[in-house]
């Protein structure tokens, strides 16, 4: 294969919900790609549509939600329009997830060696001794204390830390191309995040999978990925680079988003905020979203969604950030 | 004993079902006096004295004794014998026995349909959904022994007496199963709904599981508790049911008489003062249905604090 066909590849993905009274669009134009081995982070405040990007992806989408347009493309396939059978043996097997709380990812009354052995001989035709073999180097390579153990306790008695790295082994059994991880740490106290998080990274450049991120911590994704999408009403609105995009963030959004978090050595001083909230899907803002709560928000904004336009490595919908570059260009040209 | 089931065992003696069983002494005498029932009946023909299927051992010259202790009783009945000169005691054995029988079997086959189309019309949902939960409603609509009457009428009317007493505790199985099952279906589909919602139910979607697989292995196991405690009180529901089926002569024959037709047999004399044909299989009637009703409430409020009243 080609290394610049991208791996996973989405395009113009619009979903809704079918709710009395007509549609509710949760995602409009979402394009991203992801490569092979490559990490990608998908930042936002709750309700921009991350965890309905991230189900999408598996055309998981429950009703009443559904994939309205675009195409999802996972090497060169279209998961979008792919029957049921063929989307099973995608699921668990080349792309796998990872949920946001560990408490409640298991089945409480499966034991995890069951569990495990179940996962993988829903893909695979082995003996369930060849499997409980493979979720045990599984469970070895997550760290996990006595992992013999393990294989025959009950969810319950395991600690949350130690259920999110089973959940991360039962993800690695089948050697997915991709894990998309749902806010994998959010549920877990601050050290055992940090942990969790390093194996995570640890196992995914080990094994050169491919990993999307789901957070709102942009502290995580400035340090595990490589490319991040800004979300904000089911939108994308800035994509890029990690380090440039936090480094120099262009859209207003992104910029709240960062001079939002706490920062280290001021004590006292009042934490940032983006004023409002995110709209419901109800009553989306005309124009683009975000202007309700944008400083600089002009007539434009409130008539037409901004296009995306290009600032260094940067994709940024935003009509401020074009009007600067246009002014700039001006400048450029006046000058010579 | 190997080394899982040993696992199993402790895993028992550490759960909250077996400390709070050993706290709740109804629990301990209710279980204790169901065990000691089931055996009896189970092992009969080990206990009873005589065999009251076996009309050779039945003489008609010693009808209507009373039990031991009253005028004109004979040592060798201890519970009396009624209007056949069949023994009461071995009567009741092996009648407790029928009906145990009919009421586990109804359950069973109440509990397989109802599980089965509660998974369905939970898990599934939508059409299915609607079109089986109506079916329950239609059901549930019509009183469980009207049912059973008609269709125990019809049956009768068929087959004839002779054919009919070779048929009846499968029928009354049948007809006493196939009226209740919505019931657990309600039950089922409820706690489905419930555990569907689930994160783990997603993840299992996303591992790529089919769907029956998810529906039998993964949501079944966690509906557990309520189908247990709604089965213990309807087998006692069962009981009664068939009991009152026998009585209005609609169940087992007097030749294989279950608890129910014991008490009718013997109604007809209790006038001419053999009080004791229909007195002491209705009191072990009553003792049965109580222990298994104050089990089911006691396992109620062990597993679940918030499921219906049977």
């Amino acid at each position: 294969m080609k290394s610049n066909t991208p791996l996973l590849e989405v395009k113009d993905l619009d979903v809704r919900f079918a709710v009395r009274g007509g549609d509710l669009t949760a995602l409009r134009g979402i394009s991203f790609s992801l490569d092979k081995g490559e990490r990608l982070g998908l930042v936002g405040e709750s309700g921009a549509g991350k965890s309905v990007a991230a189900f999408s992806i598996l055309n998981l989408i429950a009703r009443p939600g559904y994939i309205a347009g675009g195409q999802i493309l996972f090497d060169g396939r279209d998961l979008a329009a792919m029957s049921e059978r063929e989307l099973r043996k995608i699921r668990g097997n080349r792309i796998a997830m990872i949920f946001q709380d560990p408490m409640m990812t298991l089945n409480p009354v499966l034991s995890i060696g069951t569990q495990m052995v179940e996962a993988i001989k829903a893909h695979r035709r082995i003996s369930t001794k060849a499997a409980r073999e493979i979720a045990l180097s599984k469970l070895r390579k997550v760290q996990i204390p006595s992992p013999e153990k393990r294989l025959d306790q009950y969810p319950h008695e395991l600690s949350g830390g130690m259920r999110q790295r089973v959940i991360i082994a039962i993800a690695l059994l089948l050697d997915p191309e991709i894990i998309v991880a749902d806010e994998p740490t959010t549920a877990l106290d601050v050290t055992i995040q940090a942990e969790i998080m390093a194996l995570l990274l640890d196992l995914c450049e080990q094994e050169n999978v491919a990993l999307m991120l789901i957070t709102h911590d942009l502290g995580v994704v400035s340090q595990v990925t490589q490319r991040m999408l800004v979300m904000y009403s089911g939108r994308i609105i800035e994509q890029g680079p990690t380090r440039e995009v936090i480094n120099d963030a262009q859209h207003p959004y992104t910029q709240g988003l960062i001079n939002a978090l706490p920062q280290m050595g001021e004590p006292g001083a009042r934490l940032f905020q983006i004023p409002g909230s995110m709209p419901s899907l109800k009553n989306v803002p005309s124009g683009c979203p975000f202007h309700p709560r944008c400083s600089f928000a002009t007539d434009q904004c409130r008539q037409t969604m901004p296009e995306y336009v290009r600032s260094g490595n940067v994709d940024v919908a935003c009509y401020e950030v074009s009007n600067l570059i246009e002014q700039e260009k001006n400048m450029q040209e006046a000058g010579s | 004993m190997t080394t899982a089931t040993l696992s199993r065992w402790n895993r028992f003696r550490e759960s909250f079902l077996w400390y709070s069983f050993r706290r709740d002494k109804v629990a301990i005498v209710s279980f204790l006096v169901l065990i000691l029932m089931v055996l009896a009946a189970v092992f009969a023909p080990l206990f009873a004295p005589t065999d009251p299927y076996d009309l050779a051992q039945i003489d008609i010259m010693n009808s209507e004794l009373p039990p031991v202790g009253m005028q004109g009783a004979d040592s060798a009945f201890p519970l009396g014998t009624d209007a056949q000169g069949r023994d009461m005691l071995s009567t009741i054995l092996y009648g407790t026995r029928v009906s145990l029988l009919i009421g586990f079997g109804a359950v069973v086959l109440q509990a397989a349909l109802g599980i089965l189309f509660g998974l369905l019309a939970g898990y599934l949902g939508g059409r299915v959904d609607s079109i089986l939960m109506r079916i329950a409603d239609v059901q549930l609509s019509f009183s469980t022994l009207m049912v059973a009457i008609i269709v125990g009428a019809v049956f009768k009317a068929s087959f004839g007496n002779l054919m009919f007493g070779e048929i009846a505790i499968y029928m009354l199985i049948f007809i006493i199963g196939i009226a209740e099952w919505p019931q657990i279906a309600r039950t089922v589909r409820a706690s489905v709904l419930a555990e569907k919602k689930k994160e783990y139910v997603d993840a299992a979607k996303v591992m790529g599981f089919r769907t029956n697989r998810i529906m039998f292995r993964h949501i079944l196991p966690n509906t557990l508790s309520p189908i247990f405690v709604i089965a213990t009180v309807q087998i006692a529901n069962a009981i009664i049911s068939e009991a009152a089926l026998s009585f209005l002569g609609l169940g087992m024959p007097e030749t294989q008489p279950s608890l129910g037709s014991l008490i009718k047999s013997g109604f007809d004399y209790i006038q001419s003062g053999s009080w004791w044909i229909t007195l002491i299989p209705g009191l072990v009637l009553v003792v049965l249905v109580l222990v298994i009703n104050l089990l089911g409430d006691w396992l109620r409020d062990v597993m679940n604090p918030r499921l219906y009243k049977g």
